[in-house]
């Protein structure tokens, strides 16, 4: 059977050139095999990570998006500064004035294994800059997922599904969203990971070995240590523990695995300070202790009933200890919840249960555009073909049922569900869909091939010979009189190459054109259909950089906090890491009130300068004005002063002449749009057109009382305005000045009446002068 | 934390532990007792009907409990000296465990790493040994072309490191 397989591969593979320099290389078909499968894997690899290199050689080698540059900003450190010091950091820079213990609330695999890999190359004498290795470190980790998900395939199914599974993964979008040159974030190391972790404990499975077990609980750690959604792994693994306990499918080897998995497991991941001792009190890791403890009854009264062989006496001792042990189990964990111990599960992972959640009570985590339920588009875009061959590899998992095509099928239903709860989680299916549809594309090309291949063979393929692949081949003896079955096979198998092209045309175009933009330079056609960069982002931090006091505060909204820490290197009041929904809550409602009360909730944060995103020049839709109701429903859900319905009309969000006098008003308004009515946009529209919203805006005559404009980038897109510190002498204090000054003027110039002409009127005017000196400071500051 | 709570729970858990011990205690001694004074049968006769099926059930229920516990005695009586061993190390892991839990609920759970680090370790070498001892047993057919030498390796490689985590969680 496998010489066979061998034969088939290598003669559909091998044409006359290639087998005449086989034969030169006097090398035996095994030998001719291997060759091949290790030249296909080596140039997988290579493209796994040439594929994801789109946006280095367009723009230049930079970190993207949000999220990557805090950790290109803690990996800086900890390159600089060593372990100690990063393991034990307290950052002031952000969220001021609270900061955030930055050494006890991250997952430090990520940028652990970016600096292990800079020191090292490093070590071999070759200057590399950090931000180079931080670029880089995704396609890397997608390479060697490439090769895991090889050994997996090899492990589920065979050699060839494990071949097509690397092929199919290297250039998925799904995964490739997360993983381009320049996403410098968790994921990219995480799938890595997780792909590991099921490999190895399948591994451990199917042989029962101690080992393997320890290596799934090291991979488990990493995991633990790279993204939090190790819970997806900790939950997966014991549901697919009960599953084959309750269809009988459990063996001695399931407990080893297991059980060496588990406490190893559980014990290297209390390692990691974020993670801490949830896995014994958080209800989201309580699933994995209670398969454990079951998996200890279970085979205990199993190895009791093997020792008794008696089955009377067996019933009454199964009866008392199951009730013992449900009886406890139940106890324990009613006292545990109802006493808060152990906690119940948190919001993050409860909206993924339970979908409306996030809605009504965490508007932050319903903000988030990628938390968002995925559309059918969204799949037919990140998957393509393999969203056809996923059913295809169910039905061919379920002919051949063993521990590990129970665990892919579970691992590939589970990871489904999730990705259409939220868009985000395509990528953790990602692997599932790969490796299913590879072994329904395997299994149906080798189907296929065999029939071909059946030509002369029809008679000594006897009925006797063999189950597996003799249906093929005796469907070809049968039929040996109808040549359209050869035929048949070889345009099925045109048809099968041609859907796999077509697959990686799409997974290119879909990765140059949606994939490798890096969020923070953009990209337009100009009207001659010219290449036009905006590279405002860049340009505002830079300001802030080389223009502002170094101890200066920024506010802005909590999307760009990472950037202006990292790249503007200044202080800002909230950024990405959303920890404290008050403090998000405040800058909320500075953005949506009046100036002057934003200004009394500006002053009291010590802020020196806000700074806004608008995208009325350009066009550019992710904008401040765009994201303000988020603003809004967050300030909203903590100070009931600020209410929504406030900035709509008729449930409408405007910003015409017909929007809300509040929303007219607002201080994000004015931000957006000082200055913004002498402006003309576009030819043919009148000046204050707002080209993202499509507009004439309402209001356009804006005056900034407390605010003064300090940078605005060349496309309008960044805004920095300075906060006016507060007036020497106030507005009340100039009242009263002039109020006086006017009446001594009138008095005197009554006396002066009484008085001979010429010295009078040169006392009136000495006097008139010294009140008019005493009043101009007010003067000019009303004007 | 709330550790008056968990220590609650903690004496909670001890307690229903000791009655199901003390409960089997019990039926093992009516069982003896029984055995003993046999001739208090014809007594029984002359109780009322409820009575009599009450102490007709008790009486199955301990020749039950005792029919068990004789047949598995002479069943474990028979497997292998290294097996036994292995065993006896088990229950030395388990008891160490319950004593630390029995601790913990007198003093508290303080430094509670301190606290789950020494029970983990007490439960990972039980887990272990278990595992060891099924790859070791004649009777496993899965397990009858690893050879024994192997076996033990893997338990000595996973100790270490179950045994390093626990030191740098120890605090």
């Amino acid at each position: 059977m496998v010489a066979k397989m061998d034969k088939s591969a290598t003669d559909l593979l091998t044409s006359p050139g290639v087998s005449s320099l086989f034969k030169s290389l006097k090398l035996k078909t095994k030998q001719q095999e291997l060759l091949i499968r290790v030249t296909i894997l080596f140039l997988v690899y290579v493209l796994a990570f040439i594929t994801r290199l789109f946006s280095v050689l367009r723009y230049e080698s930079m970190i993207h998006e949000f999220d990557p540059y805090f950790n290109y900003r803690v990996t800086q450190f900890l390159t600089e500064k060593g372990f100690y010091e990063f393991w034990n950091w307290f950052d002031s820079e952000s969220w001021y004035p609270l900061g955030r213990i930055i050494g006890g609330t991250l997952y430090p695999g990520l940028m652990v294994t970016a600096a292990l890999i800079y020191w090292t190359i490093r070590f071999l004498r070759f200057s590399v800059h950090i931000r180079e290795v931080c670029v880089l470190t995704a396609p890397f980790f997608a390479s060697n997922t490439t090769l895991v998900a090889y050994f997996f395939g090899k492990e589920l199914w065979d050699t060839g599904a494990g071949l097509v599974a690397a092929v199919l993964i290297a250039i998925c979008p799904g995964y490739i969203s997360r993983s381009v040159a320049g996403s410098y974030d968790n994921e990219g190391v995480a799938i890595f990971a997780l792909l590991l972790t099921f490999y190895l404990f399948v591994k451990a499975v199917n042989t029962g070995s101690l080992a393997w077990a320890l290596a799934s609980a090291f991979g488990y750690f990493y995991m633990v240590s790279a993204w939090g959604g190790y819970v997806f792994i900790i939950n997966l693994i014991p549901l697919y523990v009960m599953v084959l306990l309750i269809t009988g499918r459990y063996s001695m080897r399931l407990y080893v695995a297991y059980n060496c998995t588990y406490i190893l497991g559980m014990l290297l991941a209390m390692q990691i300070r974020f993670v801490g001792f949830q896995h014994v009190q958080s209800g989201e890791h309580m699933a994995a202790m209670g398969v454990f403890f079951l998996m200890q009854v279970f085979y205990f009264l199993d190895w009791v009933k093997h020792s008794l062989n008696d089955p009377k006496l067996f019933h009454t001792f199964l009866r008392i200890t199951v009730t013992c042990a449900v009886g406890l189990g139940a106890i324990a964990l009613g006292v545990g919840t109802a006493s808060g111990y152990i906690s119940p599960w948190t919001g993050r992972f409860y909206s993924l249960l339970d979908p409306t959640y996030a809605k009504d009570h965490i508007p932050i985590i319903a903000s988030v555009s990628e938390h968002q339920p995925t559309a059918w588009s969204s799949f037919m875009f990140d998957f393509h073909i393999l969203l056809l061959l996923f059913p295809a590899g169910l039905y061919f998992c379920f002919k051949r049922l063993s521990d590990a095509t129970i665990f892919i099928v579970m691992y590939g239903l589970t990871s489904m569900y999730f990705a259409g709860v939220m868009v985000r989680l395509i990528l953790v299916a990602t692997p599932a869909v790969c490796l299913i549809s590879a072994i329904a594309v395997s299994a149906t090309i080798k189907n296929l091939t065999q029939l071909v291949r059946a030509k002369g063979k029809a008679s000594h393929s006897a009925s006797g010979k063999g189950t597996t692949s003799s249906k093929a081949s005796s469907k070809g003896s049968l039929d040996q009189s109808l040549p359209f079955q050869r035929n048949g096979a070889i345009a099925l198998l045109l048809g099968a190459f041609y859907l796999l092209s077509r697959y990686a045309i799409h997974c290119t175009w879909v990765t140059s054109e949606a994939y490798s933009s890096p969020s923070i330079v953009l990209a337009a056609r100009g009207a001659h259909g010219n290449r036009v960069i905006f590279d405002d982002y860049r340009e505002a931090y830079f300001w802030l950089r080389q223009n502002t006091p170094p101890d200066a505060k920024v506010m802005s909204w909590w999307d760009y906090g990472y950037q202006i820490t990292a790249m503007g290197n200044r202080t800002v009041i909230v950024d990405n890491n959303t920890w404290n929904n008050t403090h998000i809550a405040t800058v909320g409602r500075a953005m949506s009130s009046y100036e002057d009360e934003a200004y009394e909730i500006m002053r009291s944060l010590d802020v020196d300068y806000v700074l806004v995103v608008f995208g009325g020049v350009t066009g550019y839709s992710s904008d401040d004005i765009n994201k303000f109701l988020w603003m809004v429903r967050i300030g909203g859900g903590v100070f009931p002063v600020i209410k929504e319905p406030d900035y709509l009309v008729n449930g409408e969000y405007r910003v015409d002449k017909g929007a809300a006098p509040k929303m007219l008003n607002c201080l994000m308004y004015k931000l957006s749009y000082y200055r913004f009515g002498e402006l003309t946009t576009e030819y043919g529209k009148p000046p204050g057109y707002d080209r993202a919203r499509g507009v004439e805006i309402g209001n356009k005559d804006i005056k900034l009382e407390y605010l003064e404009e300090a940078f605005t980038t060349s496309n309008w897109i960044v805004r920095i305005y300075k906060v006016k510190p507060p007036n020497n002498r106030s507005l009340k204090c100039v009242g009263i000045a002039l109020l006086i000054s006017s009446i001594a003027v009138t008095m005197s110039y009554e006396a002066a009446k009484l008085i001979p002409t010429t010295s009078s009127e040169l006392w009136l005017c000495f006097h008139l002068g010294k009140a008019r000196s005493v009043a101009s400071p007010g003067f000019e500051k009303l004007i | 934390m709330p550790s008056p709570v968990g220590r609650w729970l903690q004496v909670k858990a001890c307690g229903l532990v000791q009655k199901s011990s003390s409960l089997a205690k019990v039926l093992l001694f009516s069982a003896v007792d029984q055995a003993a004074t046999r001739r208090s049968q014809p007594e029984a006769v002359h109780c009322t009907n409820t009575q009599k099926i009450e102490k007709m059930g008790r009486s199955t229920a301990t020749k039950d409990a005792q029919a068990l516990f004789r047949t598995l005695h002479s069943a474990y009586a028979a497997t292998p000296t290294n097996l036994k061993i292995i065993d006896l190390y088990i229950v030395f892991a388990v008891v160490t465990a319950v004593i630390q839990v029995v601790y913990m609920a007198i003093v508290g759970s303080f430094p509670f790493n301190s606290f789950l680090s020494g029970l983990l370790s007490c439960v990972g070498t039980a887990v272990l040994a278990v595992c060891l001892r099924i790859q070791v047993n004649k009777e496993n057919k899965e397990f009858k072309d690893l050879p024994p030498e192997r076996a033990f390796a893997d338990f000595v490689l996973c100790n270490v490191v179950l045994h390093l985590v626990i030191m740098n969680f120890l605090g």
